[in-house]
């Protein structure tokens, strides 16, 4: 009996690098998802269409990123708000208002808003680089092709999710699709990743869409376009001072 | 006969007669003052609920008020309001467009309610133009005056004179987002309102959110806001499809309620504070009573009708309850009118409590309502026959020749 037991255990242990792979670290496969448009640093033209049951409209917007806690977006179209910029900081989020020249800081009880008018709030500029802080993962299944991962807070963080699902494609280790939930545990928005193309020598989705589950004709599609990495911006670039300098 | 017998009787012993008088008469005056003083704090209560926000009727896009949804929005609203206006029982018409975003000043930023209005007309609608603490009252020459909340200033740091920047989402999905400069900061003592609202100039707000000419409800104020609902049902009628109006009672469902059980704990309060007074006659007329047993025999005697006794005893009780109720009236309504015009100031020692979206302010004060005076009189009368009944039936069924020879 008992050596039954142990050959068991022998077989187990064996087969176990094989069901697995090699050893996944889920929290890397994650991170390396949330930071995919960024790199070290980053600058692109995203195109961004949203559109709700009151009106549509499309903004070409320039961006630049540092590491994972720096980035800014500045609006190039529609004219009436070219110039409108959002700088991040760590957990902070400034708009840049040229029509009036000031800074506006988002308060904590507003960061649940949406951000720029789409289906994106505030948060989830500031607390997507945060993911591998604020979750826990489990694999919640494999097959040939993809990952699904279970992403679920751990009890201190402070985040509105009830549960993140991220799918994540094997060969290109590119996610599919995000499901979020709320924290009833029901599915109330999902983001769709694709047109992969290879991109300053990474292969890249470069359409992701925005879908909130309880309005079924809202949506918010982003487009990155020029995308260039590891450029040399200094810190100093994503500061107040250069807000409303430029 | 029977009446100048009664006067008489009552005169004989003047001084119980005028104890129980007085008795009467301080039990009723002040009841009439302590009702009137009730229905003061929630006359301020719904006056504050109203007045400070609402309006008494609202008419707006239907469901707008239960989510405030941006785009339930209605245009062509200058007949509708002009038509309002004349009527006898509307006080005030003021349309309104609302915002929420962000306000910002120097460093700090807090989300905030913006009330689009025309100064004129929301002036008769709100009392904001009254309770200022600093600057002035909005002005429709000054297109970016800003009127804010106490709470809100205070937060902002801001004072008259100073910039403000709101940051909204347009309705057309643009970032909308222009400066402000303070006119004015009023305190209502609710923090609803003190913490989060500003008002700005109606066309400036629809040019910001990109809502040309077009409003999201008209407030109505009217000489009766206890007839709310009477007034809405016919204006509901003749309203443009898509519209409603909503009193008060329904914005402010509690306030309704408070006001429900006030005018239950009214009664209540009127029948222990007379079955009070009522044993007090009761034992006058009583002891009156029995002291004329002898005399009420020989009455008898004489060939008076028991009927006829019992309708002298009740007749003396009457005669001292119109006294008393006039009496009493007349210094009931003296302290109410005193208390409404002058009032006792009590913020020393109590600052404004919000309750049921209403405001108790630190003051006493009265307000005169025909129900508060009209109650306690006629209670007063009835109990003063009530309680002469039993002494006038036992005065009727003396046995003369028995009622004679009693010491």
């Amino acid at each position: 009996m008992n050596r039954l037991v142990t050959l068991w255990l022998c077989i187990w242990v064996a087969c176990c690098p094989l069901a697995f792979g090699e050893t996944l670290d889920l929290r890397e496969l994650i991170r390396e998802v949330e930071i995919q448009y960024r790199g070290h640093s980053s600058h692109a033209l995203v195109h961004m269409e949203v559109a709700t049951e009151n009106w549509q409209r499309s903004l070409e917007m320039e961006s630049w990123s540092l590491e994972r806690d720096r980035f800014l977006t500045r609006i190039l179209e529609p004219p009436k708000e070219r110039g409108v910029s959002t700088l991040k900081v760590d957990d902070e989020v400034w708009n840049y208002l040229p029509k009036v020249d000031r800074v506006i800081k988002i308060p904590p009880s507003m960061m649940g808003g949406s951000w720029m008018g789409s289906h994106i709030t505030n948060d989830d500029l500031v607390k997507g680089s945060q993911i591998d802080r604020d979750y826990t993962f489990a694999l919640a299944e494999e097959t040939n092709s993809i990952w699904r991962i279970e992403c679920l807070p751990r009890p201190e963080a402070a985040v509105v999710w009830g549960k993140l699902v991220y799918e994540i494609e094997k060969t290109t280790r590119l996610p599919l699709r995000v499901d979020y939930y709320d924290e009833d545990m029901v599915r109330v928005r999902e983001i769709v990743f694709d047109e992969v193309q290879t991109v300053s020598g990474r292969k890249l989705p470069l359409r992701m869409t925005v879908l909130p589950l309880d309005k079924p004709a809202e949506r918010t599609i982003m487009r990155y376009r020029d995308l260039e990495f590891d450029l040399p911006l200094p810190p100093d670039f994503f500061s107040l001072r250069f807000l409303k300098a430029r | 006969m029977l009446v100048s017998l009664a006067f008489r009787n009552l005169w004989r012993n003047s001084r119980r007669t005028l104890l129980t008088l007085s008795a009467m008469v301080v039990s009723s005056s002040l009841l009439i003052l302590a009702l009137g003083v009730f229905s003061g704090m929630f006359a301020d209560m719904l006056a504050s609920a109203t007045e400070q926000y609402y309006g008494h009727l609202v008419i707006s896009a239907r469901g707008y008020q239960d989510d405030r949804d941006m785009f339930a929005d209605f245009s062509d609203y200058a007949a509708l309001a002009g038509n309002l206006r004349k009527r006898p029982e509307v006080r005030g018409v003021s349309p309104r467009l609302r915002a929420f975003g962000l306000v910002a000043h120097a460093d700090s930023t807090y989300p905030a309610e913006l009330l689009g209005v025309q100064p004129a007309q929301e002036q008769q609608v709100t009392s904001f133009s009254r309770q200022l603490v600093a600057g002035r009252y909005l002005d429709e020459t000054e297109t970016a005056g800003a009127l804010i909340g106490a709470g809100l200033a205070k937060k902002l740091g801001v004072q008259p004179g100073d910039e403000l920047v709101f940051l909204t989402q347009a309705a057309d999905g643009s970032i909308g987002n222009d400066l402000l400069t303070v006119t004015g900061i009023f305190e209502t003592g609710s923090g609803n309102r003190d913490n989060a609202l500003v008002l700005v100039n109606l066309p400036w707000l629809q040019k910001l959110t990109v809502l040309p000419d077009r409003i999201h409800e008209l407030a109505i104020t009217i000489l009766e806001p206890m007839r709310a609902g009477e007034l809405a049902a016919p204006l509901q009628t003749n309203l443009p499809a898509g519209l409603e109006v909503l009193t008060w009672g329904q914005l402010l469902p509690e306030m309704q309620e408070v006001i429900a059980s006030y005018n239950v704990s009214r009664l209540i309060l009127v029948a222990i504070l007379y079955a009070a007074t009522g044993l007090g006659i009761l034992n006058t007329i009583f002891m009156s009573v029995m002291e004329r047993t002898r005399e009420f025999g020989i009455l008898m005697a004489m060939g008076m009708k028991p009927r006829s006794v019992q309708n002298l005893v009740l007749l003396e009780t009457l005669a001292m309850g119109v006294v008393s109720m006039t009496l009493g009236v007349a210094a009931g309504l003296a302290m109410t009118l005193y208390m409404e015009r002058v009032g006792v100031d009590l913020s020393p020692y109590l600052s404004a409590v919000t309750y049921a979206g209403g405001t108790i302010l630190p003051r006493l004060s009265a307000a005169f309502e025909a129900d508060n005076v009209t109650i306690p009189a006629f209670a007063l009368l009835l109990v003063s026959l009530a309680a002469g009944y039993f002494p006038a039936r036992r005065a009727a069924r003396l046995q003369p020749i028995e009622a004679i020879r009693e010491e």
